[in-house]
């Protein structure tokens, strides 16, 4: 490992290769580089989470912390890690203030590998709008996690209203156990549904999601029925046209199957951690149809699919927009306008 | 009518095979213990098992449910793959069902039929069900019979699927084989008879189809104006442990010869499939085992070997007449080496040579495709003499990869060239761990999914490229070698005649 203080993004990219060079025997069949963004104070929970991914997919992990941006002083940190405490990947850890943590892709776009796939994961309330985020401008795929958000539900709604193909959201991951079990179960089934009940807490964007996708793939409309019980999806149920109905109800880390006329059963519904929905997503680095169908449909948005599926990045300064608060800058349709040098700092 | 909730583009749903049963023939053996249960137990872990599945298992043991399931327990909990989880295994428990009785047992295969049909209703499997044959060859016969007997095979009788599940040896020559073949397809429709070869299961292996049909790199040079020799090697480090009965009666040719090795030269050497359909992958393998060549004179384009004392990997090595059970006069090969051509436009002239050994150096398994040199070298001839072939390797195990090694400066002021390798490897670029091979072929065969069997048209033709050899070998003695060396001098000899060698493994 080796921590470098308030330095430049040059000495990190030669920092990051003496650091191979030493390691011996690193190979250059890195698959994609992650970027993870992060606060300082869950830095430590992003790592965890990216262990677990890195195991399954080794990869240069890219993680920005980026703070104070009113600071006066611009300074870089950067700790390397190649191999070791972050999994079989090479990790840069880089800590941004000032100025410069508006300007983190000057530093961090020297050290995406070449030519191969770019994911951008959110750890924490995900952007309003990612274009506003060159370090989202530049993947090719880009992960939020609206399960973060202060209000859920309005964010999974603007995710809908900010989509453009490539775009994936964590709580979509975390129900995919939940449409395994569902899917499975339809398997055995040749009757039409004519109606859902999924019963989740109010707020719960995976509920959202699940209604969305139910309402896509078979033409209904899901009822959501809000909970206080549980603090988290409880439970999804098929009517179907013959009279039949299917329940999966969650108890803990088991499901149990109830269907008409047959014995209930169970199934195991483990509760992942962020590593494993992680990897989840870097398996597949196109886009995701089934998400923008299930999305379009809870949002109301229709067309999701068809957007262009690279971004321009839209300049946005938080320290001019904290400043005047009632500012209400309709999304620039121009291209990306540059600070300028003179007027930085 | 089509699941409305699945849909090709959504990948992140898992293939999932309807409900149904599995049922083991001789759950106590080896093989059931630390591959297929724990498979079991990381297909369930991995949430690619129906909510309606059942392992039965059978065995000449005196067990009730609750006995197997607990020894099922024991072996998935120290062979897994995947991490432990208690709660994936309480969704197994109650569905591991144990019928005990012998082959020739009538009572025992109605009581097992009984039993499949009671499941049906109380676990929700409809009639489905594979039958897995984890038992000696010899047995085949009795227990099709009983399964034909008490029409467990038959689909429409059970109103579902039933699959049948076979292991190697496929025969032991070409009659054999037939026969075989005619008595599985006879009982069971041939479409519904699963050869398990697991080689093909391996990640690498199936890599070679996408390697050389996925790209655009590699087709042009893949054919004899630009492919000097191609070079399969199956080492292993082990000797033939306690299985000398069987060992002894068929040898290395035709142990992993017949099977493995040539499934893996019809990978590198077959044509494109018109689609990735079973049967077009199939047809177009079995039209380059068609084409295979026999070295004109066997003796001289072949070589067997039988390991002698030595030391491996440390320890020191019996030899393999002084194993445990090995006549002292027996004459099975332990190593062989062979020149095969391949009667095609695309192959014509280029030797495949392949060899397959035990008590080798250590355990790999490589395709080594080499190509042919510069035409010519415009050096000075004392500056490339450390160069040899272009070569692409697919490193079956361990390390599954890909190595090119080209040519290439070495820094320095004077102009001289040396091979150098660029590795890929599966674990580095992907993931630390690619689903063990029998995990992928029982979820293909409780799918349904027929791509990575090999059928019995090739299962036969395979045959007819070895009983020649065999025929030809016959009161021959096999060359010795050293346990821990690459096989007999002879072997080398063989390569050196035609200006070739070895590539150390």
């Amino acid at each position: 490992m080796i921590g470098l203080w308030d330095t430049t993004g040059n000495e990190v990219v030669k920092a990051l290769a003496a650091e191979r060079r030493s390691a011996g025997g690193v190979a250059s069949g890195m698959a994609l580089s992650l970027i993870v963004v992060v606060d300082e104070k869950r830095v430590r929970e992003a790592e965890a989470a990216a262990t677990i991914a890195t195991s399954q997919h080794p990869c240069r992990l890219l993680m920005v912390v980026r703070s104070d941006f009113e600071r006066p002083i611009n300074r870089l940190d950067a700790e390397i890690v190649v191999g070791g405490r972050l999994g079989p990947c090479e990790a840069v850890v880089m800590r941004m203030y000032g100025r410069l943590a508006l300007h983190a892709e000057s530093v961090v776009m020297p050290l995406l590998v070449p030519d191969v796939p770019v994911v951008t994961w959110w750890h924490g309330e995900p952007p309003e709008l990612i274009a506003n985020d060159f370090l989202g401008v530049v993947a090719d795929r880009r992960i939020t996690d609206t399960g973060q958000a202060d209000d859920r539900i309005s964010a999974l709604r603007q995710r809908a209203a900010d989509y453009a193909p490539g775009d994936t959201d964590l709580a979509w991951t975390r129900i995919t156990p939940w449409r395994t079990l569902l899917a499975g179960a339809f398997d055995t089934l040749d009757t039409k549904v004519t109606g859902a009940t999924i019963v989740a807490p109010a707020s719960d964007p995976t509920a959202a999601l699940m209604s969305g996708w139910l309402a896509a793939r078979l033409g209904i409309q899901p009822r959501l029925e809000a909970t206080a019980d549980f603090p988290r999806m409880r439970s999804v149920s098929l009517q179907c046209a013959n009279g039949e109905v299917l329940t999966l109800t969650r108890e803990d880390s088991m499901a149990t199957f109830a269907r008409t006329g047959h014995a209930e059963r169970n199934l195991p519904l483990v509760r992942r951690p962020t590593g494993e929905e992680l990897a989840e997503e870097l398996r597949r680095l196109d886009s995701d149809q089934i998400y923008a169908e299930a999305l379009s449909a809870y949002a109301g948005v229709s067309d999701l699919d068809g957007r262009p599926h690279k971004r321009v990045h839209i300049w946005k300064d938080p320290v001019l927009a904290s400043r005047t608060p009632v500012a209400t800058p309709a999304p620039a349709p121009a291209a990306s306008t540059p600070e300028g040098g003179s007027t930085d700092g | 009518m089509g699941n409305p909730l699945r849909d090709p583009q959504d990948r992140r749903l898992p293939r999932i095979p309807e409900p149904c049963a599995l049922v083991i023939f001789g759950v106590t053996g080896d093989l059931a213990r630390k591959k297929l249960l724990p498979a079991v137990y990381d297909l369930a872990n991995r949430g690619l098992l129906p909510p309606g599945f059942v392992v039965l298992g059978f065995a000449r043991r005196d067990w009730d449910h609750g006995t197997f399931e607990q020894m099922a327990y024991e072996h998935a909990k120290a062979h897994a793959r995947t991490p432990w989880r208690e709660e994936v295994w309480a969704r197994l428990a109650g569905n591991l069902k144990f019928v005990g009785g012998a082959f020739d047992d009538d009572a025992a295969f109605d009581t097992l039929d009984r039993t499949l049909d009671e499941l049906r209703d109380t676990h929700g499997i409809g009639g489905n069900a594979a039958f897995y044959f984890s038992i000696p060859p010899a047995a085949f016969p009795t227990v099709l019979k009983q399964l034909a007997r008490t029409g467990m095979a038959d689909n429409e009788k059970c109103g579902g699927w039933r699959r049948v599940v076979v292991e190697k040896p496929f025969g032991t020559d070409l009659s054999s084989a037939k026969a075989l073949n005619d008595l599985v397809d006879d009982v069971f429709t041939g479409q519904d008879v699963f050869r398990i070869d697991h080689y093909l299961g391996k990640e690498t292996v199936q890599n070679i189809m996408a390697l050389r049909f996925a790209n655009s790199l590699f087709e042009p040079v893949w054919n004899s104006k630009y492919v000097d020799s191609v070079q399969i090697t199956m080492a292993e480090d082990v000797g033939i442990g306690t299985r000398a009965g069987f060992y002894d009666a068929t040898g290395t040719a035709r142990d992993v010869l017949q099977n493995h090795l040539l499934q893996l030269l019809a990978l590198v050497a077959m044509e494109e499939p018109t689609s990735f359909d079973a049967s077009e992958i199939r047809a177009e393998k079995l039209k380059v085992l068609r084409a295979i060549s026999l070295p004109k004179d066997i003796h001289e384009g072949s070589v067997r070997g039988q390991y002698l004392q030595g030391w491996v990997a440390g320890e020191r090595a019996k030899g393999y007449l002084d194993e445990e059970g090995v006549p002292e006069d027996s004459t099975t090969e332990t190593y062989v080496a062979v020149r095969l051509g391949i009667q095609n436009r695309r192959w014509a002239g280029v030797p495949f040579y392949i060899r397959a050994g035990k008590r080798l150096p250590r355990r790999v398994t490589e395709v080594a495709v080499l190509f042919k040199k510069a035409p010519h070298l415009p050096f000075n001839p004392t500056d490339v003499e450390a160069l040899g072939h272009n070569q692409l390797v697919i490193r079956v195990q361990p390390d599954e990869g890909v190595v090119l090694k080209f040519g290439s400066k070495v820094p320095g002021t004077t102009m001289e060239l040396r091979d150098i390798a660029m590795d890929f490897q599966y674990g580095e670029a992907f993931t630390e761990q690619s689903p063990e091979a029998y995990e992928r072929l029982v979820l293909d065969v409780l799918i349904g999914d027929r791509t990575l069997f090999p059928d019995a048209a090739e299962v036969e033709q395979s045959w007819q490229v070895i009983d020649p050899m065999e025929e030809a070998w016959q009161g021959t003695k096999p060359e010795p070698y050293r346990s821990g060396e690459w096989g007999p001098r002879a072997a080398d000899e063989m390569l050196a005649r035609e200006g070739r060698h070895w590539r150390r493994a």
